[in-house]
């Protein structure tokens, strides 16, 4: 068979010589990101990773039913209002998580189309079925298990 | 995003980085059995991990890769003549063993004790299935020799190709771990139509439930070597339809299987910073391969790739557009309009420049996967070099794994749903729907 061969845009622009000439500019933090805790373990993690440097980054933890929020400082906040500007929110949970506010804010989320992230640490033993039924259904992506080091760089490389 | 130290950490594998030293605790497929098909064959030019290096296969048996180049006046030895116990370089006549110890050196008087003095860096070639696979490292640290089960099986049940990338090894890798792509690129987008098209993918159930739901969530799960991505769609009333990728360090990946077509997978070597061979395979645990399944596999369908005839490189590549087929593109019957999975990867990974820039990425909580892998790569290279610890993923217990598609109940982990469906066991077909 005759090989194709024509002028390729692809063959230039594929080099590290042009890869210089992209354009460079500031990216804007390109997410509102909510990250919440569902129980006191999870908050401990939150509570470390919360100082980063982030820049619109939110920490709450939750009320049992979920529909409060609480941030960092005790102040309490209706959850829809919080995450109505929101574009993702990271659910932080453990074995102890409460599986009624994880669906209430899953489902806040699901009616408002934000991506979810789901984190589950090993802070208070092995994860149980029911601590993955209980997320499973919310959170798009699931990190199992999970740790403070995942949180810090899941939100880094989404620049939140 | 990645910091742009963290960029350079992970993608650069030459002789005295951490990353390459890292790759240099691994066995590395490096040639097929057939580019040295014979005792006494010509030597292959091989270039791994920014070395550049010669293979040979002695009239003897014996297989030696070393140092390109003479010692003598930096002559390639590519140009050398394999004679009886090794290479001699044609234009001294300096001769080499398979060790790349010098044996002859004509000009000298007391040619033996000069020799003593004169080696090329060699490094072990051995042979494991129909491939060769050699070993960079420190001698003292070498690893039990590789177990994959795509290497070991009987060589009919088993088949290998290789393509140049053109690109880092890393984007290459990232591309086998990110499962969210595969619903677009590979589906066929919204038509759904890319699978069925395929002979080594199509007629399974699992198509069916990759086109009934196009938004699949995701689990990334540890592992003992590495990553177990799982890709969660939905199934009957009550159930899920799982895809499970295995990611073992540092550069091995598995697609999960359809019905009883062949598993395939691949191992994504550096060659140097801006290129990696992509090495596809496809095996079926308990049977052999058919003659039209051969057929497809060499004609470039599933995951392998129709090459320019004498090379590895792709018909399809960067000087010609990847063949792009507009129309096809704009009727749906290639969402990509580039024909092939790994070419509709490759075309797109190329396209990002040889070491994509990842200060400038936008990631998304999808791609958490990658996220992850970068962590566990970067905390790898970390621990060797300030601590030296071992890695994973080059050990048996690592290496016996596979890739597995299977319908569970929705409350069920799929690591212990799946049980001991990841290991691979002589003569136990694989877990598949």
């Amino acid at each position: 068979m005759a090989l194709p061969i024509s002028v390729s845009a692809c063959a230039r622009a594929a080099t590290a010589e042009e890869a210089a000439y992209r354009i460079d500019y500031p990216l804007a933090h390109a997410r509102s990101t909510r990250v919440v805790a569902f129980d006191e373990k999870a908050e401990e993690t939150v509570r470390s990773v919360a100082h980063g440097p982030w820049g619109q980054a939110q920490f709450y933890t939750t009320s049992a039913t979920g529909e409060d929020l609480f941030t960092l400082d005790g102040e309490r906040r209706p959850m829809a209002r919080e995450i109505e500007h929101s574009d993702s929110v990271i659910m932080v949970g453990t074995n102890l998580l409460d599986s009624t506010a994880v669906a209430e804010v899953g489902m806040a989320c699901r009616a408002r189309s934000i991506m979810t992230a789901g984190l589950l640490l090993l802070d208070a033993g092995p994860l149980s079925g029911n601590t993955l039924s209980a997320i499973r259904p919310y959170a798009r992506i699931l990190l199992v298990p999970s740790d403070r080091e995942d949180l810090f760089q899941l939100l880094r490389a989404i620049r939140a | 995003m990645l910091r742009p130290d963290i960029n350079d950490l992970l993608t650069q594998t030459g002789p005295g980085t951490p990353m390459g030293d890292l790759f240099r605790r691994y066995w590395q497929p490096v040639l097929h059995t057939d580019e040295l098909p014979s005792d006494g064959c010509p030597p292959v030019r091989v270039k791994i991990l920014s070395e550049r290096l010669i293979a040979v296969r002695t009239p003897e048996g014996e297989y030696g890769l070393m140092d390109e180049f003479c010692a003598h006046r930096g002559v390639s030895m590519f140009f050398g003549r394999v004679e009886n116990g090794g290479i001699r370089c044609p234009y001294h006549g300096w001769k080499y063993n398979a060790d790349g110890q010098a044996v002859e050196v004509p000009s000298e008087l007391n040619n033996s004790e000069f020799c003593k003095n004169v080696k090329l860096r060699s490094y072990p070639l051995v042979k494991v299935g129909d491939i060769l696979w050699a070993y960079l490292g420190d001698p003292d640290k070498r690893p039990p020799l590789p177990t994959w089960e795509f290497a070991t099986v009987p060589s009919g049940q088993t088949f290998t190709s290789k393509r140049l990338q053109e690109s880092n090894w890393l984007q290459a890798l990232e591309g086998g771990i990110d499962s969210s792509h595969v619903t677009w690129l590979h589906g066929g987008g919204p038509t759904g139509a890319g699978l069925e098209a395929d002979p080594l993918f199509a007629g399974s159930k699992g198509n069916q439930y990759n086109k009934g739901d196009l938004k699949p969530f995701f689990e990334v799960v540890e592992n003992d070597g590495g990553l177990l991505i799982g890709a969660r769609r939905n199934a009957e009333e009550g159930h899920y339809y799982w895809r499970v990728t295995p990611w073992v360090l540092p550069n091995f990946t598995m697609v999960p299987p359809r019905g009883d077509h062949p598993v395939h997978g691949h191992f994504w070597v550096p060659i140097d910073d801006e290129n990696c061979w992509a090495w596809s395979f496809d095996y079926h645990p308990t049977r052999d391969l058919t003659e039209a399944e051969v057929s497809a596999m060499e004609d470039g369908a599933g995951v392998h790739s129709k090459n320019i005839p004498g090379t590895y490189r792709p018909v399809a590549n960067k000087d010609n557009d990847y063949l792009i087929d507009r129309e096809k593109q704009k009727t749906g019957e290639l969402f990509s309009g580039v024909e092939g999975i790994a070419i509709q990867d490759s075309s797109l990974q190329e396209s990002m420049g040889p070491i994509v820039d990842r200060t400038k990425e936008r990631l998304v909580a999808t791609d958490a996967g990658i996220i992850k892998a970068r962590q566990k790569l970067r905390r790898a290279v970390e621990a060797l070099r300030d601590h030296g610890t071992e890695p994973v993923g080059n050990i048996p217990e690592h290496q016996r794994i596979r890739s597995v598609a299977i319908v569970l109940p929705a409350d069920q982990p799929f690591v212990e749903g799946i049980g001991d469906g990841f290991q691979a066991r002589e003569g136990v077909r694989q877990t598949t729907v």
